[in-house]
C-alpha cells in the first residue's frame, strides 16, 4: 500500500468549501463545508450517490463552475498557493498544466469533428509555445502511453471504441504532466473488462509519472480496491474519510455501513443484503441536523437537531456521527 | 429429474440485416446457436458485456421480433416464428419484460394510474373503473409504493428513478406472468436502492414461483439473484451451469476473464493483472471457430477452425471450449 506518511507533502488542501447552484428558490448547497487534504502521489477515492455533490466538488476544485454555479465560501490550496482566490485568467495558467481532469463521458467531451490527435495538440499549444512537429510527436507519444497506436492520431472520435475514447481522454489529461488529475466517473459507461484495463492503465501511469489522483465514482467496491484513501459523501458533506482498507473493514458511519451492504460479493456465503431505504434529502432545504438521520437505522434525538462534530480515530480515520461522541482516539474541538 | 421446463430455446439465432449501402446483404450475428431451458420457478442470469446478445435473447423470448432460425418452445408447445405480431396477447400475458431504463419506459404524459390500469384493460379483466382503481392501489402497495394514494395520480417525472422502476415492475406483476424478463433492471439506479429492487424481485419469485431471465453485466449481482448463470460472448453462450459452479469453478477462459475483471475489495489491493488484449469482435464478420479465440490466452490451433462442442464439465455445468 502506498499509504500517506506524515512526512509526505500536502498537494491539495480544501478548507470549509461551500459550493452550489443559485436557483429561483434559493441556493442548492451541493457541496457544504467540505474539508480534506490530498498528499503527493496519493490516490483519493470519493464515493457517493448521484446528487451528493461529488461532481460539483470536482468542478469547484478545477474552477470550472459556470452560469448559476459558484463557490460560496471556503478555501482551496494547491501546491501551497491559495488557488480559490485566483481570477479566471490566473487559473487558466495552472489548469491542465498543474491540475487536469478526465470527464465523465468521453463521448461528449471529445470534439466530434476534430481528429483526436489535433485535440491533443490543441491542449499542448494552449499552454506551451512549441512547434507543430514537436506537439505532434508529444501527442503520439501520449497515445502510445495509453496503448493507442500512433496511426490513430488521424482518427475521429467516432472511429474509436468507448474504451479507446476514454483512454484518449486520459492521455489528454496527462499531456502536460500535471501533478493532480481529477477523474470524474471515468469508467462508468464502460464494460467490466474494459473498465478493468483502464483502471490498470491509470495505476501503471500513476507509478510511472507520479501524479496524484482524485477518483470520483458511485462504485464503492471498485474504489476500495484502487484507492489509498477513501472519502464518503452524502448530501453535500463528507461523512467519513480514512485509509481505504480501514473504511472497508471497519466502516463507522451508518451510511457507509449501508453502502457496503449494497454490493453483493463474488465469494463467501450469499446473504440477504439490505441497501438503504428512503432517498437523499432535498439540497435546497436540507435537514437541520445530520443529513442522513431520516434514513438512519440508529437515529437518536440529537441527530435531528445538531450536525454531528467530526470525530477522529487512530490512523487518520474521521467520521461525522453522534454515535461516536466521546469515543474518538483523538478529541478535537 | 422431474423438472418442468417452461421455456426451451433450441439453437436459436437472430441475424439483423445491415442497413448500409456499402455492406448491403450482410448481417449482424446478434445471437447465434443459443440453447437453454428455463425451469419453472428458476432464475437464470444472462451475463455478458454490451453487444454480447443478452438483450436480443430477451427480445426474442418476448416476441418483439421473430428469430432467424431455431426452435422456440413455450409450455411444451412450439411457438411459430411468424407469430410475433401484436395479436399474440395470450402469450404476452404470460411473458413480461422489465426494461433497463426507468426514465424512458414510462409514458411521460400518463399518470401512474393510467400506466398501471392499461394491462388490466388490454388483457380484458378490468372490473369497472372503481374496481380498477383499488386494484392499482393494491399493486402499488405490493411494490412498496406506500401509501398508494400518494403515487397513483402522479406523473412519471414526479417520481425518482427507483420509484419509477418500481412502477415498471408493478406493471409487470399486474398480469401475473409466468416468465419475467428483466433486462438490467438496476443498472441505472443508485447503489442504495439497487438492493431493495433486487430483493423485491426475489421475494416475488418466492411467493409466486415465477421463472425469471435476469440480464446483467454484473457477475456479483447475478450471483445474488440467480440459480443458474449463462455467460454470453459475441452472440453465443460460452458457459452455462449452476451459479456457484460457474463463479467458483469457472471453466471457460472468458468467464475467468469476467471474474477477474469484477471489483473484489475483500481480496485486498494487489491482484493479478488481466491477461487480455483486443476488443469484442465485429458481429458482422465474427471470428471463425470460437468467437473468443482472438482474445483468449489459451488459444490453440483448433480454436480458429471450428466452433467447440458443448462439454459437460460437471453435473449440469457446460462449457464451449476445447480446453
Amino acid at each position: 500500500m502506498r499509504n500517506s506518511e506524515s512526512s509526505k507533502q500536502v498537494l491539495l488542501e480544501v478548507r470549509n468549501l461551500q459550493a452550489g447552484y443559485e436557483v429561483k428558490k434559493g441556493f442548492v448547497g451541493a457541496v457544504d463545508d467540505v474539508s480534506f487534504c490530498l498528499h503527493k502521489g496519493e490516490f483519493l477515492g470519493i464515493a457517493g450517490e448521484s446528487g451528493c455533490g461529488k461532481s460539483t466538488l470536482a468542478f469547484a476544485i478545477m474552477n470550472l463552475l459556470r452560469d448559476n454555479a459558484r463557490i460560496r465560501s471556503g478555501e482551496i490550496d494547491f501546491q501551497g498557493r491559495l488557488v480559490s482566490a485566483l481570477s479566471g485568467e490566473g487559473f487558466n495558467k495552472i489548469r491542465w498544466v498543474n491540475l487536469s481532469m478526465v470527464f465523465q463521458s468521453a463521448m461528449n467531451a471529445l470534439n466530434p469533428v476534430l481528429k483526436v490527435g489535433e485535440q491533443l495538440c490543441d491542449a499542448i499549444h494552449a499552454h506551451r509555445s512549441i512547434s507543430a512537429q514537436k506537439a505532434k510527436e508529444r501527442a503520439q507519444q501520449m497515445l502510445q502511453l495509453v496503448d493507442i497506436g500512433p496511426e490513430r492520431y488521424d482518427s475521429y472520435p467516432h472511429q474509436l471504441s468507448g474504451g479507446m475514447k476514454q483512454r484518449v481522454m486520459i492521455a489528454m489529461a496527462l499531456v502536460l504532466e500535471p501533478q493532480l488529475v481529477i477523474m470524474d466517473e471515468p469508467t462508468t459507461a464502460l464494460d467490466v473488462v474494459v473498465q478493468r484495463t483502464i483502471i490498470e492503465k491509470i495505476q501503471e501511469l500513476q507509478q510511472q509519472l507520479d501524479f496524484s489522483v482524485i477518483f470520483i465514482t458511485h462504485d464503492l467496491s471498485l474504489l476500495v480496491e484502487i484507492s489509498d484513501r477513501l472519502a464518503i459523501m452524502y448530501a453535500g458533506k463528507i461523512i467519513e474519510e480514512g485509509p481505504a482498507q480501514d473504511v472497508f473493514s471497519h466502516p463507522l458511519h451508518p451510511y457507509t455501513h449501508g453502502l457496503m451492504n449494497a454490493f453483493p460479493s463474488l465469494s463467501g456465503p450469499i446473504r440477504r443484503m439490505g441497501g438503504i431505504e428512503g432517498k437523499p434529502p432535498d439540497l435546497l432545504d436540507p435537514p437541520k441536523g445530520c443529513r442522513f438521520f431520516p434514513r438512519c437505522s440508529q437515529v437518536m434525538d440529537r441527530c435531528a437537531n445538531t450536525y454531528p462534530p467530526e470525530i477522529l480515530f487512530e490512523g487518520d480515520h474521521r467520521v461525522a456521527c453522534h454515535l461516536y461522541q466521546g469515543k474518538g482516539d483523538i478529541q478535537n474541538g | 429429474m422431474a423438472d418442468r421446463f417452461i421455456l426451451e430455446l433450441e439453437q436459436v439465432s437472430k441475424h439483423f440485416p445491415v442497413r448500409s449501402f456499402r455492406r448491403f446483404g450482410q448481417v449482424v450475428h446478434a445471437m447465434d446457436d443459443v440453447s437453454f431451458r428455463l425451469k419453472e420457478g428458476e432464475v437464470l442470469a444472462l451475463v455478458g458485456e454490451s453487444g454480447s446478445g443478452k438483450t436480443t435473447t430477451a427480445s426474442i423470448i418476448a416476441r418483439l421480433y421473430p428469430q432467424t432460425s431455431g426452435k422456440f418452445v413455450f409450455e411444451g408447445k412450439e411457438i411459430d416464428p411468424g407469430r410475433s405480431g401484436k395479436r399474440n396477447l395470450a402469450y404476452r400475458k404470460k411473458v413480461q419484460m422489465i426494461f433497463q431504463d426507468p426514465f424512458s419506459s414510462l409514458n411521460p404524459t400518463h399518470t401512474i394510474f393510467q400506466i398501471l390500469s392499461r394491462p388490466y384493460v388490454i388483457h380484458g379483466d378490468a372490473a369497472g373503473k372503481k374496481g380498477l382503481r383499488s386494484r392499482v392501489q393494491v399493486l402499488l402497495e405490493s411494490v412498496g409504493l406506500e401509501p398508494p394514494a400518494q403515487f397513483i395520480d402522479k406523473f412519471p417525472h414526479e417520481l425518482s428513478g427507483g420509484q419509477r422502476q418500481r412502477v415498471n415492475i408493478a406493471r409487470t406483476f399486474s398480469v401475473e406472468p409466468l416468465v419475467i424478463l428483466a433486462d438490467e433492471p438496476t443498472s441505472m439506479l443508485d447503489v442504495s436502492i439497487r438492493m431493495s429492487i433486487m430483493n423485491m424481485m426475489l421475494e416475488y419469485r418466492e411467493t409466486r414461483n415465477v421463472s425469471t431471465v435476469y440480464i446483467t453485466h454484473d457477475l456479483a449481482g447475478a450471483r445474488y439473484m440467480s440459480d443458474r448463470i449463462a455467460v454470453m460472448y459475441a452472440g453465443m453462450i460460452m458457459e452455462i451451469g449452476p451459479t456457484e459452479h460457474v463463479i467458483g469453478q469457472a471453466f471457460h477462459p472468458y468467464t475467468k476473464l469476467l471474474r477477474s475483471a469484477a471489483p473484489a475489495p475483500e481480496k485486498g489491493l494487489k491482484r493479478q493483472k488481466l491477461v487480455t488484449h483486443g476488443d469484442i469482435p465485429s458481429l458482422i464478420d465474427p471470428p471463425s471457430g470460437c468467437r473468443f479465440h482472438p482474445r483468449c490466452p489459451f488459444k490453440m490451433e483448433e480454436c480458429s477452425k471450428r466452433i467447440p462442442d458443448w462439454k459437460e464439465v460437471d453435473a449440469g455445468h457446460f462449457a464451449r471450449c476445447f480446453l
